[in-house]
């Protein structure tokens, strides 16, 4: 993606791409710097079920009834942009893909699951 | 050569896998109650499916995201979480209404009681899901689902009114209870563009790691697939209309269904049309539990397909499996299973536009598609059916009510 980037259409609940190329959440919102003074930009990622109560009415619903914790990614770590937003660093290094952790006990266990 | 073949191969499992419960109650109700008058409404359905198909293809091919990533990325969080609910709650019923519908296609088999046979259907789809490849399942449910065929031989073999079957491809109401005919309408288009079939060929398109040079496979499986998908359903309707309509008999059962292809064709043609029913439904309520599986995934941003093992994507193998379960607890209550087939169809209409609009918004960003872009005839069309389903989309509730669920 070349030229001017829309956050909100371009960014924002786009898919996260840890650096091996595996999903690992989606930008639940963006934390910004500097938007009193000097030039604003997007300080980092926000991802996790506390950072929808910045999602409008639904959002704070949401927020209200799920579980969990925010992990921060700082913009300094995304390697590119494409349709999603690629991470440069496998999802555990940011403590995202946590939820994956959980469930994998509940399938490994079956023949065949792939371990 | 061997993409011709391959393309064959894509198309075949294409018209298989467009018959699903939905097509099989909708289609022979509307022949049995109208004869050939409500063809149309197939033909606008199919239009549909291949439009928005085709679309959802390509961008899942260009951009590598699926329906559910365009919800949420086009509508936000809150709107697009509301879509979620929505579309898992049709989802949900959905699965429910096709594991009725192997039960029923099993009874006929075998005279097991229908419990028996619910907790065997859905023990046997969570073993074929969890063994067999995407590709596999694909294709073993869309050939095998071919046998349906046997209703295009039966409606030729009972010597239908080729005049009367023309002029039912010209939109005209020949009725007392025009509440009842509006409500057909809705049906036939809502059971030919079930939501779940968009979710599970966009995330299909990845599963099968589609590239750029596959839009032409993507294209022809959408619309020779789905036509030749429209044909069953003309079939379908055309069996009923010979047998049903002049004895004003409403077909309420499955096995009734089966008789378009048992009177003509015999013991045989019975026995074809079960396992092409059994199929035809089997491989939906897969491709149903896949969908409420990729929808949640998708919109949480957590890992996904079939193409990952469980352990790389635990979170989606539990959802596919919690689909399952709860499709089962549905059916299990002893709900009849073609009235849940006929209001899955009902709501799906209703929550169609959610995943059509950002689709069509997504297909025509260019930043995201490039030069794949959607062109002025994808437009054209998309805008054309998205107008339609709208409609269809208002009208289906009040139908529902006025028309006393389609029994006047």
């Amino acid at each position: 993606m070349s030229g001017p980037v829309d956050l909100a259409l371009g960014i924002l609940d786009h898919q996260l791409l840890d650096g091996e190329g595996r999903r690992c959440g989606n930008v639940d919102d963006l934390e910004l710097g500097d938007v009193r003074e000097g030039a604003p930009h997007v300080e980092a990622i926000l991802v996790g079920a506390p950072a929808w109560r910045g999602r409008g009415l639904i959002g704070r619903l949401a927020a209200a009834l799920a579980r969990g914790r925010t992990v921060r990614v700082p913009w300094s770590e995304v390697e590119k942009l494409d349709s999603g937003v690629r991470l440069k660093n496998p999802a555990r290094e940011y403590g995202l893909g946590g939820g994956d952790e959980r469930a994998r006990k509940l399938v490994a266990w079956i023949p065949g699951a792939g371990e | 050569m061997k993409k011709i073949f391959e393309i064959a191969l894509g198309i075949l499992a294409a018209i298989g896998g467009f018959v699903d419960i939905g097509d099989i109650v909708f289609n022979v109700a509307a022949g049995a109650m109208f004869q050939y008058q409500l063809l149309w409404a197939v033909v606008i359905g199919v239009g549909a499916i291949i439009t928005y198909s085709e679309m959802c293809g390509r961008v899942a091919v260009v951009s590598q995201r699926a329906a559910f990533d365009a919800v949420r990325e086009r509508l936000g969080f809150g709107i697009g979480l509301l879509a979620l609910v929505a579309g898992q709650l049709v989802n949900l019923l959905t699965l429910a209404a096709e594991i009725g519908g192997i039960a029923l296609a099993l009874q006929l088999l075998a005279g097991l009681p229908f419990r028996v046979l619910l907790v065997l259907a859905v023990v046997a789809l969570g073993v074929v899901i969890w063994v067999l490849p995407f590709e596999w399942i694909e294709r073993v449910f869309g050939y095998v689902g071919l046998t349906l065929l046997v209703f295009a031989v039966g409606a030729i073999k009972l010597h239908p009114d080729w005049g009367g079957v023309a002029s039912g491809f010209v939109p005209h109401a020949d009725t007392s209870d025009l509440a009842v005919y509006l409500f057909f309408v809705v049906g036939l288009i809502g059971a030919a563009t079930v939501p779940y079939e968009v979710y599970f060929y966009s995330s299909g398109a990845i599963e099968e790691r589609w590239t750029p040079k596959d839009l032409g496979t993507n294209k022809a499986n959408a619309i020779i697939g789905y036509s030749l998908g429209g044909l069953l359903s003309f079939a379908l309707m055309i069996t009923a209309a010979e047998l049903f309509y002049p004895r004003a008999i409403s077909p309420e059962t499955l096995g009734s269904v089966a008789l378009g292809a048992n009177v003509p064709l015999g013991e045989i043609g019975l026995l074809l049309a079960i396992i092409g029913i059994l199929f035809a439904v089997g491989g939906a309520a897969i491709d149903t539990a896949f969908s409420g599986a990729y929808n949640v995934a998708q919109f949480f941003g957590w890992e996904w397909g079939k193409y990952r093992t469980a352990v790389e994507a635990p979170r989606f193998t539990l959802a596919w499996m919690v689909m399952l379960v709860l499709g089962f607890l549905i059916i299990v209550t002893g709900v009849d299973p073609i009235q849940v087939t006929e209001y899955s169809v009902i709501f799906s209409v209703v929550a169609l536009p959610a995943t059509y609009i950002p689709i069509l918004l997504v297909a025509n960003d260019r930043a995201y598609m490039g030069a794949y872009g959607n062109g002025r005839v994808a437009n054209v069309f998309g805008i054309f059916y998205l107008v339609v389903i709208l409609v269809v989309a208002v009208a289906a509730i009040p139908l529902m009510i006025v028309s006393n669920m389609g029994q006047g």
